[in-house]
């Protein structure tokens, strides 16, 4: 299969499946199991994109046949790839768990379905409106998934993070706008371009705006507030979707527009990043040390996590930026591991609790230690 | 024009913000709904180009007349997903309104405490009941 055909099919796939499967019980085993089969060849797909990726062959596709320049392109290069491969990977497994217990929600597949599709979307697009789009796609997915479930601590969880997100939302489409007023294009490439020509007291203001809004999805020291009550109130598995792959977009924000589009802003703003990313490990290590309920400590541990993330952003250059990748994809397995492990008992998931702690707290015979070392 | 846009689009922005911080939650609802659709203002006004109706077909000269189409799919764009998150906040209000009778942040928060401290109780009532079960 062609590299644009791989692409097309691993956002469109899940896409028409869940619009399919959103007419169905969801409750039904074999509904599940579609939907699974459907994340899985989603899966797939992306995992053979990023072989081909890696070995020199970038695909690239403009939707609807348009001329270069005036459609929306979606474009895979190794970054965006390997976050996609990591998020679909942690989307598949935490449904699979769920399928395996038993879905409570009829709306649950087709809302994990568009989840991943809006997922892999936002990391293969090479535009930033169609970004946006898919960001809303998947986020809004998200709302309803936090709320699944439906006790009243859920629906409550699901109210704050969709007030707060949304706002972290209109912020990065008001960034948006104004990359667009300054640069007169929405392609990634063609903006980082014509950056540099700008007046450079306006790209700072929208940096900082950028910055702000996926700092805010992150959960980052000062706009963390949201995320212990969303973590701890959402459902196993929903929290290890958000943790494991909702949290990328936040990442993947940052090295794309930080790294990618807006380098000498990031620069300009490394201090501000160092002295942020520092306090958040700071002030997430502390908190989780001080609670005692499990799945608290996770989602302190968390805020402490995208500190890492974040100085290694703040760092800058080429080692800095694959270290920040490389971390934010460990992190990612890890969390998944460690949400989804919390519920249950036996040796087993003793073992499998361990290592993803020790990951975490990066132990050395572990993959954390690699990255902590790196950072 | 631009002044006036952007102190249209600040006003907007700064009665949304205020409406979110309120204690009830419809308000914070109508001020998500004011920040979004001031973000929709921006998104016209960093396009903002008097002209013809972009259509394809343009009367006269190519290009030189014709509004700034993309601002406009963009600004539809962001009102359908607005909107559509609108609808979906009112439905949880409604999911939090059937359980707690009350819309007010706070009397929901104190309605949660209660419970959270009755459930305590419940479960220190049970290891009590362990203990005493267990032989001396």
């Amino acid at each position: 299969m062609t590299g644009p055909a791989l692409l097309v099919l691993s956002t469109g796939l899940p896409w028409a499946l869940a619009a399919a499967l959103a007419l169905f019980d969801g409750r039904r085993p074999w509904v599940g199991w579609l939907a699974a089969a459907g994340l899985g060849a989603s899966f797939v797909s992306l995992v053979v994109l990023l072989f081909r990726v890696l070995y020199g062959e970038p695909a690239e596709v403009v939707a609807g046949g348009w001329p270069s320049g005036v459609g929306i392109v979606l474009r895979a290069d190794v970054l965006g790839t390997v976050f996609a491969v990591v998020s679909v990977g942690v989307v598949l497994v935490s449904f699979v768990y769920e399928v395996l217990g038993g879905v409570r929600s009829r709306t649950f597949p087709a809302l994990v379905l568009f989840m991943a599709a809006g997922l892999s979307g936002l990391f293969l697009t090479g535009d930033i409106f169609n970004f946006y789009v898919f960001f809303e796609v998947s986020m809004t997915a998200a709302y309803v998934l936090v709320g699944y479930r439906e006790q009243d601590y859920q629906v409550r969880a699901a109210f704050i993070f969709a007030v707060v997100n949304l706002v972290g939302s209109v912020v990065f489409l008001i960034a948006v706008a104004a990359l667009y007023h300054v640069t007169g294009t929405l392609e990634m490439q063609a903006v980082a371009e014509r950056v540099s020509q700008v007046n450079p007291n306006s790209i700072i203001v929208i940096a900082a705006a950028i910055f702000a809004a996926f700092a805010l999805k992150l959960g980052l020291f000062p706009f963390h507030f949201w995320l212990p009550a969303v973590y701890v109130g959402s459902y196993a598995p929903v929290a290890a979707i958000l943790s494991g792959a909702l949290a990328n977009i936040g990442n993947y924000g940052l090295l794309r527009f930080g790294g990618g589009i807006l380098p000498e802003e990031l620069e300009l703003g490394a201090t501000a990043v160092l002295i942020l990313g520092s306090a958040s490990i700071i002030y997430g290590a502390l908190q989780a040390i001080s609670r005692k309920q499990l799945t608290e400590v996770l989602a302190y541990s968390a805020i402490g996590q995208v500190g890492y993330v974040l100085v290694a952003v703040g760092i800058g250059g080429p080692v800095g930026f694959s270290a920040a990748a490389i971390y934010a994809v460990v992190n990612s397995l890890n969390k998944t591991l460690l949400f989804l492990v919390v519920r249950l008992r036996g040796r087993l998931v003793g073992a499998a609790f361990a290592v993803g702690a020790f990951s975490l707290a990066g132990v050395p015979p572990a993959v954390g230690f690699v990255e902590d070392c790196r950072v | 024009m631009i002044l006036a846009v952007s102190l249209v689009v600040a006003i907007v922005f700064g009665s949304g913000a205020f409406l979110v911080l309120q204690r009830d939650l419809l308000r914070v609802v109508v001020g998500i709904v004011l920040i979004s659709n001031a973000a929709t203002l921006f998104v016209i006004a960093a396009g903002h180009t008097r002209g013809a109706v972009p259509i394809l077909t343009i009367p006269g000269e190519a290009g030189s007349q014709a509004s700034d189409p993309l601002v406009q799919a963009m600004a539809i764009t962001a009102l359908v997903i607005s909107s559509s998150v609108a609808a979906l906040l009112l439905s949880l209000i409604y999911r939090i309104y059937t359980s707690h009778k009350t819309v007010d942040i706070a009397e929901i928060s104190e309605a949660e405490a209660r419970e959270a401290e009755a459930l305590e109780r419940g479960e220190d009532l049970e290891e009590e009941e362990e203990m005493e079960k267990r032989p001396r």
